[in-house]
């Protein structure tokens, strides 16, 4: 059990750099079907593995290629905990089904999104990233 | 401020929008922070992982974090042995995600995600 739990652990991470998210998306739905949690239980664990910098790994290397944009960091973190509160606010009253199906739209929003082709990738690796790393 | 207020006016509202939904669902919020700036703000998809991932670096979870635990919805055993592994992995992923191509893991993210979505609305609601 502890095995898995590690596992899961380091999957989830690998997709945290890969994609550049928190990997919460993939973790809840893991902890419901693999551990067995209540939707609540899962989106709350799943907070609390978010509370330490686990992302800082991932940052380096990014930070490295100047691909990091801190001025726009600094205002996406604060907007995330304003949000944060209230989402949180919503989540806990609801009935755990409802949650649960609510949070299957939001995955199915979010692929769309992820899908979708906003503008030609840059395939270099840009050198000239000015303004990246100071804010 | 700075040199473009409506800029930074917009890029926080999205934020915030993120955050209602990382504290609705115990996610991070870079799923949705990610596609925002690339599709609003014109980030290249690296540019705009980066800015997420330090979007993530402060306990931008914590208001949220707060409510679950007060509603004891925390499981702490499992949350600590959680985080060693998603920092280890997320050192590899920054590393592999400099060597692919960028659209193809994003599809293959998005497809994974699309059949969770179902899978989970299906349970919830399905019968």
């Amino acid at each position: 059990m502890t095995l898995i739990v590690l596992l899961l652990g380091l999957a989830v991470g690998v997709l945290v750099g890969l994609l550049g998210i928190g990997g919460g998306v993939v973790l809840v739905p893991a902890l419901v079907y693999l551990l067995h949690m209540d939707q609540h239980l899962a989106q709350g664990t799943s907070l609390f593995i978010l509370l330490p910098p686990v992302g800082v790994g991932a940052l380096r290397e990014y930070w490295k290629q100047g691909q990091v944009d801190l001025r726009a960091g600094i205002l996406c973190a604060l907007g995330i905990l304003v949000g944060g509160y209230f989402g949180g606010l919503i989540a806990v009253p609801l009935a755990s089904r409802n949650l649960k199906g609510l949070f299957g739209c939001f995955l199915i929003l979010a692929a769309f999104l992820l899908w979708r082709k906003p503008q030609p990738e840059n395939r270099t690796m840009p050198s000239d990233s000015e303004g990246s790393a100071h804010g | 401020m700075g040199d473009h207020p409506m800029r930074d006016a917009g890029i926080f509202g999205a934020a915030c929008l993120c955050g209602i939904a990382s504290g609705l669902f115990g996610i991070g919020g870079g799923t949705l922070l990610v596609p925002f700036l690339a599709l609003f703000f014109a980030f290249g998809q690296h540019r705009a992982q980066g800015t997420s991932l330090i979007a993530l670096i402060p306990p931008t979870g914590a208001l949220a974090f707060y409510a679950y635990a007060k509603a004891g919805y925390i499981s702490w055993h499992t949350g600590l042995l959680l985080i060693p592994g998603v920092f280890v992995g997320g050192m590899l992923g920054g590393w592999l995600a400099k060597r692919l191509q960028p659209r193809r893991m994003r599809q293959v993210f998005a497809g994974l995600m699309l059949a969770l979505g179902v899978w989970e609305a299906a349970a919830a609601w399905g019968r």
